[in-house]
């Protein structure tokens, strides 16, 4: 599908250029990392924490020089935090561009169809009843935000199969009356709450703050095995986004790649909230930014937001912690709008899903 | 193109965020005074009322003053048996009625970080914040080597961070006080955790004698239909059922308004018309309510206490913080309900090493 760039304005030349993109959205995610690792609230020396990543990832038999907060620190608190930031940026990232161009629509993000409303409400149930129970450091929140976002998803997309209209038209729909009822529900569940109002509140705003190997561990085989899987589909998203008729044309199994798609999107975003809440922005932004440089080809398109997407995500978590634990979601918002609004400006020709 | 639809209305719930903000503004207020656990607090200490005064003999029989206090391992509200291998050296306080009870019982110097709302001692308000609204710095925590962390039940501080903790080897005691009985109870805890057990069973006598003091005093007045109120910027806010302030105003001579609900922190208008008050205590005086204020408001003008002008400011920090300073705040309590009451005077909360 190399034919279906298309130039748009003062970018054309980056467009030419997605492998040159890749590497410079690896090496701002190595920064990331060291960055993630190194800095925090509270100070470890640089030497320290190269030394200390050197013997427990690398195993070198190091002369310890730091002492065992520190290595707790580096260890068990921002290398965990980095990596997950970075997974769920990815996730959320790659599940937008696959919404966009499945939904062929520009406000099109992982949470459209209902999994952010069905996982919140999760997340809510599992606060406001009284059972406590922690399997691997996987609460019972973790486990009903993850299964309400399925079966949210998996509501409206049957539900928009017995509607006599298109079925774009009637997904998107469905998406919005199934998220508004789901919607009232975790109003009620959060007047209903008390005391435990500010735990769900913290999961609507998103955080990486409690992000543990285990839970990296329990989501990351999910956004890895999900993305990829997309990726190797990114011929029939490229057919979707052309239209029905034309992805039938091309051999395309609409319905059957359409909600293959469906659900390994939703597969991914719901992994990505079940451990850090709803962070928004990063599903909706990214993929736009990306296409703007690089044109609307899914092969280049999900890789590339992939990348960015744990990179945007990786730093806005380090300024959130660094500026004592704002929400992450307003950090990716006031950094990711100007910068949008800007790409926006330079191409506002020819812009298409 | 008939299937595209643009222009969709996210379904992120982010508009719940606006009114779960209000919800939670209004709840922080109701619930911050109540430091609150979602367990059942530890079975009240029996009390004995009538011993007034402080005597070393009044320790409990659990902490014996001839044997080692550490090792020990203190149950906590929630019923998680925590252990202390040595004395606490380096506190942490994640509430501001914690950090006043350490400081109280004289282990304010080894307090090493409280929260950004701690107010009181003004030494305390110097140490390094490490608990937010929503979040706890745990890098902090640990860089502190903190070997005792003392934190707030019932969601006042995010269950997530206090498993976090106790995973990394943080031993943390979780206290909750939703009644005064709760508040003693706490503060023996405390005292045991930190070696100081005496001075805290000395400290709680005293208080529960200062508590037996005003309820004396008060006891042959008539109790006036009293409504404290907690805010009313938007809704109304004020003690619910079973609460810790319907509690303190009884104690204090009251009798008191609330909203007919353990769960709800407001009551609405109606509700309160009809109980009408005789009186009207501002426990938001301190943002700058008055009682002129309240007279205009629309449909309070037919309240007792409005035409009887019987409007009166508390300091509601100490009447709603259970801490040491709970006496205080009961004696005021009784004043501004019983302007010409007298009490015995003040019993002096034992001076601490």
């Amino acid at each position: 599908m190399t034919g279906s760039r298309v130039a748009i304005g003062r970018s054309r030349g980056i467009g030419d250029r997605p492998v040159l993109l890749v590497g410079l959205g690896l090496a701002a995610l190595v920064v990331a990392l060291i960055a993630g690792v190194g800095l925090g609230s509270v100070a470890v020396e640089p030497g320290d924490t190269v030394a200390i990543l050197a013997h427990r990832l690398l195993g070198l038999d190091l002369a310890r020089t730091w002492s065992d907060a520190a290595e707790t620190i580096v260890m068990e608190l921002r290398l965990p935090r980095v990596l997950t930031a970075m997974t769920v940026g990815c996730a959320l990232a790659v599940a937008g561009a696959t919404y966009q161009g499945l939904l062929r629509n520009p406000l099109a993000d992982p949470y459209v169809l209902g999994t952010a409303s069905g996982a919140a409400l999760g997340a809510a149930i599992a606060v406001i009843i009284p059972v406590r129970f922690v399997v691997l450091e996987f609460g019972l929140l973790h486990g009903l935000a993850f299964v309400g976002a399925l079966v949210s998803i998996y509501t409206v997309y049957r539900l928009s199969r017995v509607t006599g209209l298109a079925p774009l038209t009637s997904l998107l729909l469905t998406g919005y009356a199934v998220g508004s009822l789901l919607a009232a529900g975790l109003a009620m569940a959060m007047y209903l709450s008390g005391a435990a109002l500010r735990q769900i509140f913290i999961y609507l705003l998103g955080s990486f703050d409690a992000a543990t190997w285990s839970r990296l561990a329990g989501a990351l085989p999910i956004v890895v095995l999900g993305c990829a899987a997309i990726m190797l589909r990114a011929r029939s998203l490229n057919g979707l986004l052309l239209g029905e008729q034309a992805a039938v044309h091309l051999g395309i199994d609409v319905r059957r790649e359409r909600a293959i798609l469906l659900g390994l999107a939703s597969l991914v975003t719901a992994a990505a909230v079940a451990i850090s809440g709803l962070i928004g922005f990063v599903g909706l932004v990214v993929p736009h930014v990306v296409r703007l440089v690089v044109g609307p080809s899914a092969r280049a398109v999900l890789p590339i937001s992939a990348i960015g997407g744990a990179a945007l995500l990786a730093y806005a978590d380090l300024v959130a912690r660094l500026l004592g634990e704002i929400p992450v979601g307003v950090v990716t918002a006031v950094l990711g709008a100007p910068f949008f609004l800007l790409i926006l400006r330079r191409a506002r020709t020819g812009y298409e899903l | 193109m008939s299937s595209r639809s643009r222009l969709v209305p996210s379904q992120i719930p982010f508009g719940l965020l606006a009114r779960g903000m209000t919800v939670l503004a209004a709840a922080v207020l109701a619930i911050a005074a109540c430091t609150a656990g979602s367990t059942p607090p530890a079975s009240p200490a029996s009390q004995v009322p009538t011993a007034s005064i402080v005597s070393p003999t009044s320790a409990p029989p659990a902490s014996p003053t001839a044997a080692p206090a550490f090792p020990t391992t203190v149950t906590d509200d929630e019923g998680t048996a925590v252990e202390l291998e040595a004395e606490p050296q380096r506190i942490v306080s994640l509430t501001p009625a914690v950090t006043e009870i350490l400081f109280a019982l004289g282990a304010g110097p080894r307090v090493v970080a409280t929260t950004d709302f701690d107010d009181y001692p003004p030494e305390a308000v110097e140490l390094p914040d490490v608990a937010s609204f929503t979040a706890v710095d745990i890098e902090q925590i640990v860089g502190l080597e903190a070997d005792l962390v003392i934190a707030g039940g019932n969601f006042f501080n995010p269950p997530e961070s206090i498993v976090r903790l106790r995973s990394l080897g943080v031993p943390v005691i979780v206290v909750y006080a939703p009644t005064l009985d709760a508040v003693l109870t706490d503060i023996r805890v405390i005292g045991t955790a930190v070696g100081l057990g005496d001075e805290a069973a000395e400290m709680a006598d005293a208080m529960q004698a200062g508590f037996d003091d005003v309820a004396q005093a008060s006891a042959a007045l008539p109790s006036p239909r009293t409504f404290y109120e907690l805010d009313a910027t938007s809704a109304i806010y004020t003690a619910a059922d079973g609460s810790f302030i319907e509690q303190m105003i009884e104690l204090a001579g009251g009798d008191p308004i609330t909203t007919g609900s353990p769960t709800d922190f407001a009551i609405p208008l109606e509700r309160l018309i009809e109980a009408d008050p005789e009186l009207i205590l501002l426990g938001d005086a301190a943002y700058g309510v008055t009682a002129e204020q309240v007279a205009e408001r629309a449909g309070w003008d037919v309240m007792t206490a409005v035409r009887t002008g019987e409007i009166r400011p508390v300091n509601d920090l100490i009447v709603t913080r259970p801490g040491p300073r709970l006496v205080e705040g009961l004696r005021e309590l009784a004043l501004a309900i019983h302007p010409d009451l007298v009490l015995p005077s003040a019993e002096p909360i034992p001076a601490m090493p």
